[in-house]
């Protein structure tokens, strides 16, 4: 046998050889061993291709070609049996890595705002857009802005409807009360407005606690309050209406119908409480609007004469609203809360069922 | 007060239905807190005549009836009673009846013999306490019809809570005025019937002293009365305005003030010593209640007396002893007219409410107190006999009855209301009283003496909004002010977002619950502020300290199925005397318990002072404020060592810490239990952010580690190394601590991490070299630390 065939056959049994351990190696790392061993600088490849350097010189062109073409096809092997072998190794990796996706995702636990906080925090925003200014006043009052600049004196039988907290005799010259509504702050701000010589408009909310000395089902010795006014040249009850009706369709996110019923407060006049159309029977009739279709929402009016009279306000040039309303019965419709104590429990179950997140 | 329909009807003859005069009055400005039909019970009673009478074969003391009711077949009936004949007509309860006293109407079988119903005595139908036998009803009832209906049972009576200026509608008159101007109809006017007065019955001596509260004054003397019950109906009547009978001339008296509304009141004159004197009270004298009760009095209180003693709170009630009984014979009759706010002084300092003083205190129409002293001396000379005297009368009666003119611009009133005021309107207010007259846009308003509410233009706009109608007035949004910015407080907002659930507790606490934070006598001369009148001594002192109700909160839901709880509380805190005094605004947190429960990825881990540390700087760090926390081992409540001062700049902001042991035990905690407050009101707002540029060139980090001796506080070293890297130093924090194995005893081991930058170059190894060299040698310097690596 000619040299140059026993050389091509030697090539021959090392590419059946190398084919077959490419395609027996199970990873990436062995073919990689296998690519070096076979065609690396001292791979077999190359110790085959030592032994042209001994054939005679014509016989060397076709022994070169014959190697590289073998060195072309294990190089193919090689390419094609990673491809195949990574796609595998992924394939087996994903599977290594499945989850299970239904587990609880990792949270830190959540707070919630406080019914009273978020009925409050919506109605104040409501008022806000509508043009009132915030506004605040102290919850220990003196007799003087709690009744008196409020056109309510002390023989005044209107004085005993409000069960009033006081901290000392009632009557004192500088007698101090827990205020019981958050009317004052009505009269604060008018104040303030006209001693630093400003005069109307004036268009204010102001919300807070207020007390009232009176504990059972349906009374709290504290709650809130929202209380709103405007003063204003021709301001009329015609206004008073569209407030109401604006604020009370946006803050239970729907149209309710409303009633106003002529009533007695002392600092307004006309006054008026205010029923919106049963939200539990849709105005129809039921066992919590005892039947009426109705539910008495809060008190308004036109801000009395004298009021405006006690902070300096010229009642012929001025006129205005006001309306104060309860917090949490208004909570309490929107919510079909049944119990005013629960506010008051602050059981975290109830608040973090009732809450705003 | 209650309104029974049928006697309002005797005022003006209103057809509606009841709830239809119930919605009417709600327009007209009188709240109908309910209509009742007392007896509405005897539905499904009949007229039945008895056709039939038999002896019961089995039993001696039960008769059987057929009872025809109009119906095509006869009833049978068992019945037991005695005192009816054949022929009677008597009340009958069909099957399916509910009666008054709750008796439902069964079908039955009494000793063998089937009855279809019931015959009824007054008793069973609510028409009497008792009763002996049936009630017999007369020979001409229409057999068969309902026999509410024909003895007019089916009242309803209203109950409407009359508003404290309208003294006037305390009366079935008053409210019929109403009704009867609204409706067009007339109002009825009440009988003019005089007993004639007899010259031999002295006319009584009174003597008006305090004039100025006591306006008027009338009395007369009734001589020979037999005081004796009233009739039935006056008695039925009463009841169904929510009165109690009591006897003859006070049922009299008491009915006329409720279909007037003037309160009178009778003496036994018997009993009376010398003239009548109304004065006020010499301080100090004594009166006793008609129930038996004894006030003192004072010389505010305006009083009816006689030469002895007081015999009556003028206008509220009449003392014990001249009061009138069976017994009396000889009658001093008092209408008179008393200032509101004298008698509401008296009612309030004396503590003494009447149907009288509720009454006088709203106002009552002058213009009646003759003509309801008619109507009483009428009715009792009619029911109970007597001689009348003449009238003494102390005061201007004319003046005081006279109308009020008052001029307005029908401008003002228009534009008050929003609406243009109709014509019609006029016609409904003179039916009330009022007169009406237009000169061009001038009104000239005229107020009868029964409307002392109405004195200003403003009161008239409110006569005309009734009169129209509210629901008349048309909806219009005002024209807008100024457009405000959004300034909902967001401080409860963030506290929330870090995982606290809100609460509001009550400003009020308990006086022991004070001294658990607050020493009696700290700080600055602050007092407690205590309410007199609590709802209970554990809601009696305005707090001072937002933790106590923080920790009653916890408490409350750590008894109900919470392992751990995170609250967070905005609210204010009360301290000062009567004539100074503070009221702070708080935001106040709590943590106890688990902040971690088991889960498939954490461990359950209880709340420690990091815990709430963190959610302290987190909501500061919200509102752009950075605070050093100095720890503080005297803050009372808090425990020594895990108890910190908060600053913000050089103001206390406010202080966190651990709950001392024994005072969480007090509260059943068995966990430890974190708290933090912070004054809102010196914090000053967070600075605005301000734009700056990312840095451009890279920051290196660099660690290095420590022995520190234990006891040097991570605040000391953070500073000192931020005065050591100067201002390369862009962060440094403490990455690792750790005392466990392999460092020495007092000693800890802490890592810092640091991270330098330059805003205009590439910072150089050298750079941080030097940096941290610094570092060292001020760390061996000051704290004698030693490096670890
Ligand atoms: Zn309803």
């Amino acid at each position: 046998m000619k040299e140059v065939d026993e050389l091509k056959a030697q090539l021959q049994d090392l590419q059946n050889k190398a084919l077959a351990l490419f395609a027996e190696a199970e990873s990436l790392k062995v073919l990689q061993e296998l690519r070096v061993a076979y065609l690396g600088k001292k791979g077999e490849l190359t110790s085959v291709l030592k032994g042209v350097g001994k054939l005679p010189p014509e016989d060397r062109p076709v022994i070169g070609q014959f190697v590289n073409a073998t060195k072309t096809t294990l190089a193919e092997a090689l390419d094609k049996a990673e491809v195949l072998l990574s796609d595998k190794e992924k394939q087996a990796r994903i599977q290594a890595e499945r989850i299970d996706i239904t587990l609880a995702g990792r949270t830190t636990s959540r707070g919630v705002v406080h019914p009273v906080q978020q009925g409050l925090n919506e109605m104040t925003a409501i008022f806000s857009q509508m043009g009132f200014e915030m506004a605040e006043g102290p919850e220990i009052e003196d007799e003087f802005h709690n009744f008196d600049a409020l056109n309510i004196p002390a023989e005044h039988p209107a004085r005993a409807m409000h069960d009033t907290f006081f901290f000392n005799a009632e009557g004192d010259a500088d007698a101090k009360l827990l205020r019981t509504h958050t009317s004052p702050v009505q009269i604060r701000a008018m104040q303030a407005c006209v001693d630093a010589g400003g005069e109307p408009p004036l268009a204010v909310v102001a919300a807070g606690r207020v007390y009232r000395c009176d504990y059972d089902v349906t009374h709290s010795p504290m709650f809130h309050q929202v209380e709103v006014f405007k003063v204003d040249k021709d301001v009329s009850l015609a206004h008073l209406k569209g407030v109401l009706q604006h604020f009370l369709t946006a803050y239970f996110e729907k149209d309710v119908p409303i009633r106003l019923r002529p009533h007695y407060f002392p600092f307004t006049e006309p006054s008026a409480e205010v029923d919106i159309g049963c939200v539990f029977c849709n105005h129809k009739g039921c066992r919590i609007c005892k039947g009426s279709g109705w539910i008495e929402v809060l008190g308004s009016g036109m801000i009395h004469p004298n009021v405006l009279k006690a902070v300096g306000i010229d009642s012929s040039v001025y006129s205005g609203f006001a309306f104060g309303l309860g917090v949490e019965r208004l909570v309490m419709l929107k919510h079909g809360i049944p119990d005013l104590r629960l506010f008051f429990e602050n059981d975290v179950r109830f608040l973090r069922r009732m809450g705003a997140k | 007060m209650k309104i029974p329909f049928s006697w309002l009807k005797e005022h003006c003859p209103i057809e509606k239905s009841p709830q239809d005069v119930a919605d009417d009055l709600v327009r007209l400005g009188h709240e109908v807190e309910g209509i009742e039909t007392p007896r509405a019970g005897v539905k499904g009673v009949r007229v039945g005549h008895i056709v039939e009478m038999k002896p019961h074969p089995d039993a001696d003391k039960l008769k059987l009836l057929k009872i025809d009711l109009g119906d095509v077949d006869h009833l049978a009936i068992v019945c037991g009673a005695t005192n009816m004949v054949e022929g009677d007509k008597v009340p009958v309860a069909t099957v399916g009846t509910c009666l008054p006293n709750g008796l439902k109407i069964k079908k039955g079988k009494i000793r063998g013999e089937v009855s279809f119903g019931m015959c009824c005595s007054e008793a069973e139908l609510g028409l009497a306490e008792d009763a002996d036998g049936l009630l017999i009803l007369p020979q001409d009832a229409p057999v068969g019809e309902e026999v509410g209906e024909y003895l007019g049972l089916e009242e309803a009576v209203f109950d409407l809570d009359i508003t404290p200026n309208r003294g006037d509608c305390m009366s079935l008159r008053g409210i019929a005025r109403d009704l009867a101007a609204d409706y067009g109809l007339p109002l009825i006017e009440p009988g003019d019937e005089v007993v004639a007065t007899d010259d031999s019955v002295t006319t009584p001596t009174v003597g008006v002293v305090a004039s100025e509260d006591c306006l008027l004054y009338r009395a007369c003397r009734i001589e020979g009365v037999k005081v004796s019950a009233s009739p039935d109906w006056l008695q039925a009547r009463l009841i169904a305005a929510g009165l109690r009978p009591i006897n003859g001339v006070v049922d009299v008296i008491n009915y006329t003030m409720l279909d007037l509304g003037q309160p009178m009141h009778a003496f036994d004159a018997d009993t009376l010593h010398g003239d009548i004197t109304v004065r006020t009270a010499k301080e100090g004298e004594t009166f006793t209640s008609l129930e038996g009760k004894e006030v003192s009095l004072h010389a505010e209180d305006l009083v009816i007396a006689d030469d002895n003693s007081v015999i009556a709170l003028a206008g509220i009630m009449g003392s014990e002893p001249t009061g009138v009984t069976e017994k009396t014979t000889n009658i001093v009759l008092e209408s008179a007219a008393f200032r509101p706010a004298r008698i509401s002084i008296t009612r309030r300092t004396c503590g003494l409410v009447s149907d009288s003083s509720m009454r006088f205190e709203r106002g009552v129409d002058p213009g009646m107190i003759a003509l309801a002293m008619d109507q009483v001396a009428h009715m009792i000379v009619g029911l109970f006999g007597g001689k009348v005297s003449a009238t003494t009368t102390v005061g201007d009666a004319d003046s005081l009855i006279k109308d009020t003119q008052i001029q307005v611009n029908m401008q003002r009133i228009a534009s008050r209301l929003g609406i243009e005021v109709p014509k019609t309107a006029d016609a409904v207010l003179e039916r009330m009283g009022f007169g009406i007259e237009h000169q061009g846009d001038t009104l000239n308003f005229s107020v009868p003496s029964h409307r002392p509410d109405v004195r200003l233009a403003e009161d008239i706009s409110e006569e005309y909004a009734r009169v129209i109608g509210f629901d008349n007035i048309p909806v219009v949004m005002p024209p807008l002010t100024n457009i405000q910015p959004s300034k909902v407080d967001t401080g409860i907002t963030d506290a929330v977002r870090l995982g606290f659930v809100q609460v509001i507790n009550y400003a009020f606490i308990s006086p022991q619950e004070q001294r658990l934070f607050v020493a009696e006598d700290a700080p600055q001369d602050d007092k407690d502020l205590v309410l007199p009148n609590p709802i209970s001594e554990a809601m009696s002192v305005m707090r001072r300290s937002m933790f106590p109700s923080l920790l009653n909160t916890a408490k409350y839901n750590m008894n109900r199925q919470q392992t751990g709880v995170a609250l967070v509380e905005q609210g204010r805190v009360y301290a000062g005397n009567m004539i100074e005094h503070t009221e702070t605004n708080m935001l106040a947190w709590l943590m106890t318990g688990d902040v971690q429960q088991d889960t498939w990825y954490a461990k359950t881990r209880k709340a420690d002072f990091f815990d709430l540390k963190g959610a302290v700087e987190s909501w500061l760090q919200g509102r752009g404020l950075t605070a050093r926390f100095m720890a503080d081992d005297d803050v009372q409540g808090l425990q020594a060592g895990q108890t910190a001062k908060i600053f913000i700049g050089k103001s206390v902001a406010g202080y966190i810490g651990k709950v001392d042991g024994d005072l969480a035990d007090g509260f059943d905690l068995s966990d430890d239990v974190f708290v933090a407050s912070i004054n809102l009101d010196v914090l000053h707002a967070g600075k605005k952010a301000k734009f700056q540029p990312i840095p451009e060139f890279p920051s290196i980090e660099r660690d290095l580690v420590f022995l520190f001796d234990k006891g040097a506080t991570s605040d000391a070293i953070l500073q000192t190394v931020r005065k050591a890297c100067g201002q390369h130093l862009v962060n440094a924090s403490i990455f690792d601590l750790y005392d466990g194995e392999g460092v020495p005893e007092g000693k800890v081991s802490l890592g810092i991490r640091f991270v330098l930058q330059d805003g205009k170059r590439t910072l150089t190894q050298e750079d941080s070299g030097k940096a941290m060299q610094a570092v060292i040698d001020m760390m061996v310097n000051k704290f004698e630390a030693e490096l670890r690596g």
